[in-house]
């Protein structure tokens, strides 16, 4: 049971950091790596509030806010400098390492002793003795189901549809009198603020910062979008939000039967069996994307 | 069509791993006498192997053997914060009577894993329990948890170098920016440095790519190098080694592995040694003789004095016979790998 | 009104593959013309068009609209006044979105795409209307991902949307080119009556010089970045499809294709 609900836990957390990924690489067709510096940029600015003493709760929006700024340097860097998107994402993420070690102080930064959105506040403490083993995960839940719904409202609001109008057909917004670039950008905040967000979870989850952690995590959430979207593909009354949420999932509980079960060594062979399975899965999806263009 | 069924096939043949993966791998043999421990370490390294290897020693000597009354669950967490995590929430959820975690991240990951349960976690290769939050500044465990540190004897090692070269000023320094450990024993170093009056030229690395770059920097300016046990630079050691030789530069080193293959001589840890110690921490928590938060974490009590004559030799500089006495293990001639 | 004076165009400047096109070109367009461009491949029809949107940047000249200046806006902006319609249908619609989302992206245009809804309910009849005019059936499939449609829907949804909102230039770049004989009927029949409607100022490049004759209330013909035949009013309603083939074939000959 408690397998289950770690499963959950962390497929949750890293649900967050694939909606960001599925904006940037599914909605906008941009490959950005920047998530594996602002998902602890996220974590690292998490660590310094904390320590503060700010109240837990209110690293959230912060997080969010940090995240935005990492990601639209990444656009600004993309549209106005004019620099290709791969690399855009690449210079940010070496960047934010030495910008989250110089917020945090240090590469490794405990949270045991303090308060967390988790632990020692009202809302905790104001739960029924029945739920209070599951207090983690439901708040995770909650969060995440909050974002997920914030961002399905997002995407129907006009400036949501602009946005996914520059990863259809970009022309298409020039002709709008729209300024694309500037719609990119937006879409790379939106994006790293919920990987930030998802990363100052995950501090607080582990009560830790560790410099390192953000190391994989771009792979982690193309992984969760990837599986998530091919294999639910069929049902289409789940939204895409959704699955990615399913896809994290997913993911998360391989990864912890290939620990259980197999050599540590293979884990990323498992990984990567796991991934080409669900890419042949929708391979014939592809297909017809080609034929439409 | 084919494709899809052979795809299908590869799912089918995952999901069976999956089933089979979620049955417990082994119950647990009848019998109080009988344990079972999950032992989380970092990621893929010499000196964390070898703790790993001297922990099982230890726990061998207090008489818990694997296979005989001891079930060992071995995971490596491939330096994945995420993996980390899992891992340790594993062994919590598979109740095991013990986390041993080799390597900070890992400590503290078991640690908020197992906080409230009664799992006890003992570490090792934590260099600083305090600064990692595992220990309060008496050296008492915060939780159920207790273990070893692996600090630098950065004393004894300015010590050792100011007597071996009498005349050196400035000690190089190279570590990795990301590693906890490393940056606190750079901070020791050049709070100890004027006792011995040496200068500190430290020189920071982001990985191992820019490791042979940044050689480059360290070997300009410098009298000798002192290594640390920081994993990216010792993994490149080797190249390090060369460069210095090639100018006669003395290396010295921070543990036995690294005099081995050519570091000139080092104050240093044996990692076995150290593993071994916390092995037998471990055996008292598990026989229950006592509390992990009974026992403060300790530290190596004596650095050994390491030295390679063929090093010595090869630049030329004469280890006094005094501290020849001293040494714990000399070694002949360099190993190759 | 549009006019384009001393443009120069140059491709790969500076290289040893540099390209002139255009060199002191001179056009002037009245407010309310609707003018057919026809001309052999590569004689910067096209080019001409981008340079009016500013896909392309210039090298030299000026492009005054109504007596301003536009030569140095960027491209989106310009697209505040111009519709444009190009010759792949996907170019104008987003296929991953629902034609109802589609609808609402073109009806918002020059207005701010804030955090409002983005499909408003009201504006539906009004877009089923539109869609009707074009009997093809789209006003019942307002759910419907544009992708799924076929190019003629598509590029009937292009020309809406492009017309959709208040603008005063309408560019169809070869629109017609990748329909079907029966579809680019139904598409150039639209492309008029919404042109009279809104008395559009409209620049139609074309390769159909039945379209170029039947069409529109001017006609101009280009060869190597200039005009060689230039026929408005009276003059071109008299001018016939023989006779701008015969042009057509004579100054292909110079070239020697």
């Amino acid at each position: 049971m408690s397998f289950l609900i770690s499963i959950l836990e962390q497929g949750l957390i890293y649900g967050i950091l694939g909606l960001g990924v599925y904006i940037t690489y599914k909605i906008l067709d941009f490959p950005d790596l920047t998530v594996d510096g602002s998902f602890p940029l996220g974590a690292a600015v998490t660590a310094l509030l904390i320590t503060k003493g700010v109240n837990p709760f209110v690293t959230l929006p912060i997080a969010f806010l940090v995240g935005m700024c990492a990601g639209a340097v990444t656009g600004l860097i993309h549209v106005k400098a004019k620099v290709r998107d791969l690399l855009s994402g690449i210079i940010m993420m070496t960047a934010l390492w030495s910008v989250n070690l110089y917020i945090a102080g240090t590469s490794n930064v405990p949270l045991f002793s303090q308060n967390s959105i988790f632990k020692g506040n009202a809302l905790v403490e104001a739960l029924p003795k029945g739920i209070k083993p599951y207090a983690t995960l439901l708040i995770i839940f909650v969060i995440a189901a909050v974002s997920k719904v914030l961002l399905d409202l997002y995407l129907k609001t006009k400036s949501g549809l602009l946005l996914r109008g520059v990863g259809d057909n970009d022309v298409l917004v020039t002709s709008l009198a729209k300024d694309q670039g500037n719609v990119k950008i937006l879409g790379l905040a939106i994006s790293n603020g919920l990987v930030a967000l998802a990363g100052c979870i995950f501090a607080q989850e582990e009560r830790l910062f560790e410099i390192s952690m953000g190391t994989g995590s771009m792979v982690i959430g193309l992984a969760s979008v990837i599986i998530g979207t091919s294999l639910l593909k069929k049902l289409t009354f789940i939204k895409a939000t959704l699955a990615v949420f399913a896809g994290s999932i997913i993911y998360k509980a391989c990864v912890a039967v290939a620990l259980a079960k197999f050599d540590p060594k293979a884990k990323n062979f498992i990984t990567a069996i796991l991934f080409l399975v669900v890419l042949v899965l929708s391979m014939d999806r592809k297909a017809k994307v080609k034929k439409n263009a | 069509m084919k494709k899809r069924f052979v795809a299908g096939l590869l799912g089918v043949a995952l999901v069976a791993g999956l089933a089979v993966g979620c049955q417990k791998q082994e119950t647990k043999e009848e019998g109080k006498e009988s344990y079972e421990i999950g032992i989380s370490q970092f990621a893929e390294h010499g000196s964390l192997d070898n703790c790993r290897e001297g922990f099982l020693a230890g726990l061998k000597k207090e008489g818990i053997v694997e296979g005989e009354n001891l079930t060992v669950q071995y995971k490596n967490g491939q330096a994945d914060m995420g993996v980390v995590s899992q891992i340790s929430d594993g062994f919590v959820s598979g109740k095991v009577d013990m986390v041993c975690a080799i390597a900070t991240p890992s400590a503290q990951s078991a640690y908020n894993a197992a906080m409230d349960t009664d799992i006890p976690v003992v570490y090792t290769a934590v260099t600083d329990p305090v600064a990692a939050e595992l220990s309060d500044a008496d050296g008492n465990g915060v939780g159920e948890v207790t273990g070893t540190s692996d600090q630098l004897p950065v004393k004894e090692q300015l010590e050792m170098i100011r007597e071996i070269l009498p005349k050196a000023k400035t000690i190089g320094i190279m570590y990795t920016t990301s590693e906890a450990n490393s940056v606190a024993a750079i901070e020791e170093y050049k709070e100890l440095a004027p006792e011995f009056d040496f200068e500190i030229k430290e020189v920071g690395v982001n990985n191992t790519s820019e490791v042979a770059l940044a050689t480059e920097t360290l070997l300009t300016g410098i009298d000798c190098v002192s290594n640390l046990t920081d994993n990216t630079v010792v993994a490149s050691l080797p190249g390090i080694l060369d460069k210095a030789n090639a100018k006669n530069i003395p290396v010295f080193g921070s543990e036995i592995e690294q005099v081995k293959i050519g570091c000139l001589a080092a104050q240093g840890i044996d990692y076995i040694a150290l593993g071994e110690q916390t092995g037998v921490m471990a055996a008292k928590i598990l026989k229950g003789e006592e509390k992990a938060s009974g026992i403060p974490f300790e530290t190596i009590s004596e650095p050994g004095f390491y030295v390679n004559l063929e090093v010595s030799k090869n630049l030329d500089i004469k280890i006094s016979n005094e501290l020849m006495d001293t040494a714990v293990e000399s070694f002949e001639s360099i190993e190759v790998k | 009104m549009l006019e384009m004076k001393n443009i120069s165009k140059y491709y790969n400047p500076g290289t040893v593959n540099e390209m002139c096109l255009f060199e002191d070109f001179n056009l002037k367009i009245e407010e309310g013309e609707f003018l057919s461009i026809v001309g052999s491949n590569g004689s910067g029809k096209t080019s001409l068009l981008n340079i009016i949107c500013g896909s392309i940047p210039l090298e030299d000249g000026q492009i005054y609209v109504n007596g301003k200046n536009i030569s140095k806006e960027k491209e989106y902006k310009r697209n505040q006044m111009i519709g444009r319609v190009y010759q792949n249908p996907s170019l104008g619609t987003c296929p991953n979105m629902t034609i109802l989302e589609n609808m609402s992206l073109a009806d918002n245009k020059g207005k701010i795409y804030g955090l409002s809804r983005g499909t408003n309910k009201a504006r539906t009849p009004y877009y089923q209307e539109l869609l009707q005019q074009l009997s093809l059936g789209l006003e019942d499939k307002l759910n419907t991902k544009v992708g799924a449609l076929s190019g003629g829907q598509r590029q009937a949804m292009a020309l809406l949307m492009a017309t959709m909102s208040p603008i005063e230039f309408l560019i169809l770049d070869e629109h017609t080119a990748a329909l079907d004989p029966k579809t680019a009927e139904l598409i150039m029949e639209l492309t008029d009556k919404i042109v009279r409607e809104k008395k559009l100022t409209t620049i139609m490049v074309t390769h159909n010089l039945r379209y170029a004759i039947e069409y529109g209330n001017r006609l101009i013909m280009m060869h190597q970045g200039e005009v060689v035949l230039d026929k408005k009013g009276k003059e071109k309603e008299e001018e016939s499809i023989e006779n701008l083939l015969d042009k057509f074939n004579a100054i292909s000959i110079e070239c020697g294709n």
